[in-house]
């Protein structure tokens, strides 16, 4: 006979639970149950109640860890204890709070436990377990504290905004979190990556069929909650309806990229539904059904898209069960055939909803493990931090070439088109975390370095000119005018005068390989980035009869100025890229096809290079001019910063005065700091901060590692929580259209950069760790030259640990940090080993 | 049918605020009645009335009480009047049509004395400041707006309280702001978005100039606080074209 737990009043257990362990004897019963369980795709983990209850509890707490390693966290964990009366559990309720914790047995459970009858109650709890697999039940809208993102109620005005910050991606696709029963007027998209339709300016990411949706257009009603474990890239939802709540779970899976799953329950059956949603914006190709599988492309330049979407109703004692498996078959060359689609979704599908579920959230929890950032003793900046960490990590594929646009894959704002967002901001973080990644995003400019070297030949230049914004064919794609937000027409030179990006991409290039040491990339198409960028920059310097190297007529990174000469910023990069190619090329391989002539030439234009530095006050000028503007200070000016003061106070003023738009010639501090004079970072942000508006949102994140630095923690964190809030608020008014990239991958910086003080030296890591006075520690998660490192700093420690022996400094000084860990104390001035 | 109530006294403003209820009776698909407050009928009044072919009636009484009792009456959609009698006339620009906007939940439209009056509305320019009670209740008359078909321009003026903290790329950034803007304020009625930074009541009559609309349609506080409405004021003290008060909620 069998109990249904349901007899025994348990709500505790009453519901799904992603993993479960089980204390037991060994051979004392459940082995059947225990296989069964697995079977269906429950993580469970046993444990013997011989070893004593701290014996117990530290195999709990080694269990836990290999279900967190699983992407299930505590709170979707029941731990059943069924062990009589032999084991004292009140040890297990300091572990890390599992979901719930089931005694069986004699004797009065602790408080916080749920009582057990005898052995026969752990069976049905392990049934009803079992049970609800089989039953499909959908899985719990559960998060870890710190690791979710909850949007209740159905916002009307706010749901675009909502579908951004709730978007799914996996490097291939991009779906927002719209609510699957649509709202009127609510758009459902997904954008393939890397796919671009029109033209020139005009050029944007293309649109493709949608795969989360149910039937209906009356919307979910106010009553809607929505989940997004950032953990585990789910995102969970529950909309009441007249029936009775629609409880699902959605995601694109970042184990099999291209793959959408979606399982729905609802009280009443949910069709008819179409599997696949017609694109937002592009018409379908051709359509069709294929074995029962449907199927739809969509065209995009030469290539597109393919779509295939295998879908299964049932009922079953949860309710009426949709299960949704939509596959997306890309190329950018070729529209591809819908059988790649079909056999896609065929074999996801045959894989079963739990085994796509599971591999998913190793996938994340793998993802996770080499790149969490955590902050102890700010709650806030802690979600904003693992919400832009999901965001950077679900935009990029891994493999082929990723064109990553200034909203990645979570809306349409900026058409996907690519900017020195992606190399300056965004890649640094790939490159330290997850370097496939970061590989894939040069690979986009590698595949378009003839085109880069076609525009500088059209503009008499040599080498490569990449340009400002980027899409499918690697030519420029900016606007020349548009009207502004004061309802001006402004002509648009971005694309014609911000050549800065010609170094920011040699920079990331070199990024990844000092962050990686991955050798053939550096003696191979970092190379030829390298070597032909700094052709470029050789061909545009002009050499005055004082000796002087000059560039004229540029935009740098403050666009309030244009155009302006000598800006500091883009001088001093043009410096950096001539003299890192001269160095590559001697070191690099001996075809490299570059003369000695020629290095010499680059080596003599880059020590001629003006970079507007007074060594009287320790400032670089932001360009030839700057200081004879009218010295007009925002900060004591404006009502508020961050503010767009170019539409604050018209154009011409701003231009005609010194007000920054964002970090310039700071910026060489924080990207290029051994190009710059030594100590002067201090000098510098007294002279700018003030001077600048914060108009760019790349502007806060920039600022909050310079502080950082500065040890002027205030400011760093007063910038740094505004960085953090950018999109969760919706600071900009323009969250609708999607994500700020760039500023989450500043975000990253902050702790990388800024708190920690990285930099890779060599086949060294270089640290200078800090913590401001309200954090407690700080955990950052890197990978360098192949090794795992974990570094945390606490109040009066830093603790180094890597998977394997590698190379670190901190003031100068070599470490060798491994397994055991690092342990170091600031003792006055210098850092003193611990063990 | 719904009507379209001309509220005229004696005065010159009689025949715009006419013409003007006639001009948009069939954008909403109404008739036109026309009510003087008075104890008998003004002969200019009459006239105007006659000279239109529109009923006529005289209601004895205050002004203020009887003419909102006439235009909360079911069947009026809308009232029109003017905001004084004559441009040199004593009192601030509206304030006897100001005072019948904080009685009733109706639109009303005001006939400034040298206003162009349209023979047709055929285009709207609605103003707003993006302040969520504001939007809400012209979403009303873009909707209204959006079922007569006609062409509907949005002017949205920021003042430096409400200037966006960041402005990128302006091309994508002004396209993803004003994509935004319309879904939310009018979602599925066709509309163009026009944005300007300044003061709003200079910078909506100069839109209001330059794209010489049929009809302005803006919010109207219905507040005694001190400084409300100051722009709708300005408005109607120096609008081109009538003036389209839509209610907002009491702030």
């Amino acid at each position: 006979m069998t109990t249904d737990v349901t007899d025994l009043r348990l709500d505790a257990l009453h519901r799904r639970y992603e993993g479960v362990v089980l204390v037991a004897i060994p051979g004392g019963g459940h082995a059947d149950a225990v296989a069964e369980l697995r079977r269906a795709g429950v993580a469970v983990a046993t444990v013997d109640w011989h070893t004593g209850a701290e014996g117990v509890a530290e195999a709990l707490r080694l269990e836990f860890g290999r279900l967190w390693a699983l992407g299930i966290g505590p709170s979707n964990v029941a731990v059943v204890v069924a062990a009589g009366g032999a084991v004292d559990v009140t040890p297990l309720l300091a572990l890390d709070q599992p979901a719930v914790l089931a005694v069986a047995g004699d004797g009065v459970p602790p408080a916080g436990a749920v009582a057990l009858a005898d052995s026969t109650a752990v069976a049905a709890v392990l049934a009803d377990q079992l049970r609800r697999r089989l039953d499909a039940d959908v899985p719990v809208a559960v998060a870890e504290p710190g690791w979710a993102l909850r949007v209740e109620a159905f916002d009307a005005q706010r749901q675009r905004v909502h579908q951004s910050l709730l978007a799914l991606a996996d490097g291939r696709v991009g779906a927002g979190g719209a609510p699957l029963l649509a709202a009127p007027g609510s758009e459902r998209w997904v954008m393939a990556a890397g796919l671009y339709t029109g033209d020139g300016p005009e050029t944007r990411l293309v649109t493709a069929p949608a795969a989360f949706h149910l039937a209906g257009e009356d919307g979910p009603g106010e009553r809607l909650c929505r989940l997004l474990d950032l953990r585990s890239g789910l995102l969970y939802e529950e909309a009441a309806t007249p029936a009775g709540p629609v409880r699902s779970v959605r995601f694109l899976s970042l184990a099999r990229p291209g793959t959408a799953v979606l399982r729905a329950l609802s009280p009443e059956p949910l069709g008819p539904v179409p599997s696949l949603a017609p694109p937002a914006e592009d018409p379908v190709l051709d359509d069709g059904t294929d074995g029962g599988v449907a199927w739809a492309r969509v065209v995009a330049g030469e290539g597109g898209v393919a779509a295939a979407a295998v879908q299964r109703e049932r009922e079953s004692a949860a309710g009426h069960v949709l299960d949704r498996v939509v596959a997306y078959a890309t190329d950018a060359a070729t529209v591809p055939s819908p059988a790649a689609a079909v056999g896609a979704a065929t074999e996801a599908a045959g894989a079963g909803f739990e085994a796509l579920l599971a591999e998913h959230r190793r996938t994340w929890a793998a993802r996770w493990d080499e790149a969490d950032v955590a902050v102890e003793g700010d709650p806030h900046l802690q979600e904003a931090v693992r919400f832009a960490l999901f965001h950077l990590m679900a935009s990029v594929p891994d493999t082929g070439e990723a064109a990553i646009g200034a909203r990645g894959l979570s809306g349409p704002a900026y058409r996907g088109h690519v900017f020195w967002d992606a190399d300056t901001f965004v890649l640094p973080f790939l490159a330290a975390t997850h370097p496939a990644a970061a590989r894939a995003m040069l690979e986009y400019r590698v595949r378009r370095l003839p085109a880069a070297m076609e525009a500088a030949r059209a503009a008499g230049r040599a080498g490569a000119r990449f340009p400002w914004e980027s899409a499918a064919t690697g030519r420029d794609v900016t606007p020349l005018s548009a009207v502004d937000r004061a309802g001006r027409l402004v002509r648009i030179r971005t694309g014609q005068l911000e050549e800065h990006i010609v170094a920011e991409v040699a920079w990331a290039a070199c990024c990844y390989t000092d962050w990686t040491g991955d050798e053939d990339f550096a003696a191979g198409p970092g190379l030829r980035l390298l070597v032909e960028t700094a052709r470029y920059w050789a061909s545009r310097i002009r050499v005055n009869g004082d000796g002087r190297a000059h560039l004229y007529g540029v935009i740098g990174p403050d666009e309030y100025h244009e155009p302006v000469d000598d800006n500091a910023f883009t001088n001093v990069m043009a410096r950096w890229n001539l003299r890192r190619a001269a160095a590559a090329v001697e070191t690099g391989p001996a075809d490299a096809g570059v003369a000695d002539v020629e290095l010499a030439r680059w080596r003599a234009l880059a020590d001629a290079i003006v970079d507007g530095y007074d060594p009287d006050t320790g400032v670089y000028e932001q360009f030839a001019g700057f200081g004879r503007l009218q010295p007009l200070i925002i900060a004591e000016m404006a009502p508020r910063r961050p503010i767009a003061a170019d539409l604050l106070y018209g154009s011409d003023l701003v231009r005609g005065a010194q007000i920054v738009k964002q970090a310039d010639a700071l910026m060489l501090h924080h990207l290029v700091p051994g190009e710059v004079v030594p100590g002067s970072l201090d000098a510098n942000l007294r002279y700018y901060e003030p001077r600048t508006a914060h108009g760019s949102s790349l502007s806060p994140s920039i600022f909050a590692a310079l502080f950082a630095r500065a040890r002027d923690y205030e400011r760093s964190l007063e910038a740094l929580d505004i960085a953090g809030r950018i999109d969760l608020d919706d600071l900009t008014e323009t969250t609708a259209g999607g994500l700020h990239l760039a500023t989450m991958g500043g975000l990253w910086q902050v702790f990388a950069y800024g708190y920690m003080g990285l930099r890779p030296d060599g086949d060294r890591l270089a640290m200078d760790p800090r913590l401001p006075p309200s954090w407690s520690a700080l955990d950052v998660r890197v990978r360098f030259h192949g090794r795992r490192l974990r570094l945390v700093k606490e109040r009066s420690t830093f603790t180094v640990t890597a998977d394997s022996p590698v190379g670190v400094s901190l003031d100068g000084r070599p470490y060798t940090a491994g397994p055991r860990g690092l342990v170091l104390r600031r003792s006055r001035n210098t850092w003193e080993v611990q063990s | 049918m719904t009507v379209i109530l001309a509220a005229i006294d004696n005065s010159t403003a009689c025949e715009p605020v006419v013409a003007t209820a006639l001009a948009l009776a069939p954008t909403v698909g109404a008739s036109v009645e026309a009510v003087q407050i008075a104890d008998e009928p003004g002969v200019t009044a009459l006239a105007t009335a006659e000279h239109h072919h529109i009923p006529f009636r005289v209601v004895a009484g205050d002004p203020d009480a009887r003419i909102a009792e006439q235009v909360n009456d079911g069947e009026v959609a809308a009232v029109v009047v003017g905001t004084r009698g004559r441009p040199t006339g004593p009192r601030p620009a509206g304030h006897t049509a100001l005072a019948l906007a904080d009685r009733v939940d109706k639109p009303v439209v005001m006939v400034p004395p040298d206003a162009r009056t349209p023979e047709h509305v055929e285009r709207v320019l609605v103003a707003m400041d993006g302040s969520p009670g504001r939007a809400a209740a012209l979403r009303q008359a873009i909707h209204l707006a959006g079922d007569a078909h006609v062409e509907l321009i949005v002017v949205h003026v920021d003042s430096e309280d409400s200037i966006p903290s960041f402005s990128d790329q302006v091309a994508h950034e002004t396209a993803a702001y004003a994509r935004e803007f319309l879904y939310r304020y009018c979602g599925e009625v066709p509309a163009r978005l026009e944005t300007r930074v300044g003061v709003p009541a200079e910078e909506i009559l100069a839109a209001a100039r330059d794209m010489e609309p049929d009809l302005v349609a803006i919010g109207w506080p219905r507040s005694r606080e001190p400084g409300h409405g100051h722009v709708v004021r300005q408005v109607l003290g120096a609008s081109p074209v009538p003036v389209l008060l839509v209610a907002l909620a009491d702030q």
